[in-house]
């Protein structure tokens, strides 16, 4: 269990009702994780919704086997591993701790168990992971742009590219 | 209003229960756009969600150049411009009609309304933006990661 007060400081649950926020607080625990804990592996099953308290976590992908893309560094009062509460997904990215890190965690399994309980908590709190993952796609839409328009080699239709590649892999 | 046998063919309102669909069917209204006929603009504020009964869509976002890049194709059967759903929210892309289209169009406002008054269609609508949102937000970052593979100076990393 943690304090109300802790989750009050995580910046996705800061609309969330204060009732809602005693429901978290109750399946909620504080762990300590050490420089260079995994906490999530790509294509793997997320066990945990993570909220940072302390600390710094990277949020990366590969686009070669030699080359990690960080994609985001998470900070204090951010929260990731959103895709816990959603059942049947796997991570897209993976998440490592680039220094030590207080983390609360909440089973994914039991806030979807929560969720179904009390479906005011479900709604806002899948409202507030949707204002999540709008923001990360506008910030992906920009970096697309700005990764090809400094390239001269500028594509019309990174969709038509996108899924051409895709065939390329799977062929 | 709107007709449940055609919002029973979008897939975002898929497996709703018939009572949920006939409130959403209430505040719906059917609007067609001709060819090469804007929805929105990238930028501009969201007010409507809109539902593809017939035709297509092409989500375009410009470069400061001016040059359009064509991010998604939605068809029949999908839904855009969700983020209506959210306060004071904008649209990334300019969404443009590459064929005459049927949308089903739905004020973002009166549908928030709707999940106010009954959480459990909000919960369950808002599940469904949250995993329409997850899986574009992987296509994003995935065409963002080709973009970056492909760029000139990763190449030279090889």
């Amino acid at each position: 269990m943690v304090k109300i007060e802790d989750l009050k400081r995580i910046n996705l649950l800061k609309k969330i009702p204060e009732h809602l926020l005693g429901i978290i607080a109750k399946e909620a625990q504080l762990s300590i994780f050490g420089t260079g804990t995994q906490l999530i592996t790509v294509n793997e099953k997320i066990d945990n919704f993570c909220m940072l308290v302390m600390g710094q976590v990277a949020i990366k992908r590969n686009i070669t086997p030699d080359i990690d893309v960080i994609l985001e560094y998470i900070q204090s009062g951010n929260s990731f591993g959103t895709s816990a509460m959603i059942e049947g997904t796997t991570a897209f990215y993976s998440a490592v701790c680039q220094e030590p890190c207080e983390i609360i965690t909440v089973s994914g399994e039991r806030m979807i168990q929560l969720f179904e309980e009390n479906h005011e908590l479900g709604y806002y709190i899948m409202m507030d992971v949707s204002k999540r993952y709008k923001r990360f796609m506008d910030h992906r839409a920009t970096m697309i742009l700005k990764t090809l328009s400094d390239d001269l080699d500028m594509k019309e239709d990174i969709y038509e590219t996108w899924i051409m590649s895709m065939s390329d892999n799977k062929a | 209003m709107v007709e449940q046998d055609i919002l029973k063919k979008i897939l975002f309102l898929r497996d709703l229960p018939d009572p949920l669909i006939e409130k959403i069917g209430a505040i719906a209204t059917l609007e067609t756009f001709e060819k090469n006929s804007v929805v929105f603009h990238q930028h501009q504020d969201l007010t409507h969600l809109y539902m593809v009964v017939s035709g297509k869509v092409h989500f375009t976002i410009k470069s400061a150049s001016g040059k359009a890049l064509v991010l998604d194709k939605i068809d029949e059967g999908r839904t855009f411009g969700v983020s209506a759903l959210m306060e004071e929210s904008s649209s990334a892309y300019t969404a443009i009609c590459v064929e005459d289209t049927t949308v089903v169009s739905i004020p973002g406002k009166k549908m928030h309304q709707l999940f106010v008054e009954d959480f459990k269609l909000g919960h369950i609508l808002m599940l469904k933006v949250v995993r329409l949102f997850k899986k574009r937000m992987e296509m994003h970052t995935r065409q963002f990661l080709l973009s970056l593979s492909t760029h000139s100076e990763i190449k030279s990393l090889h």
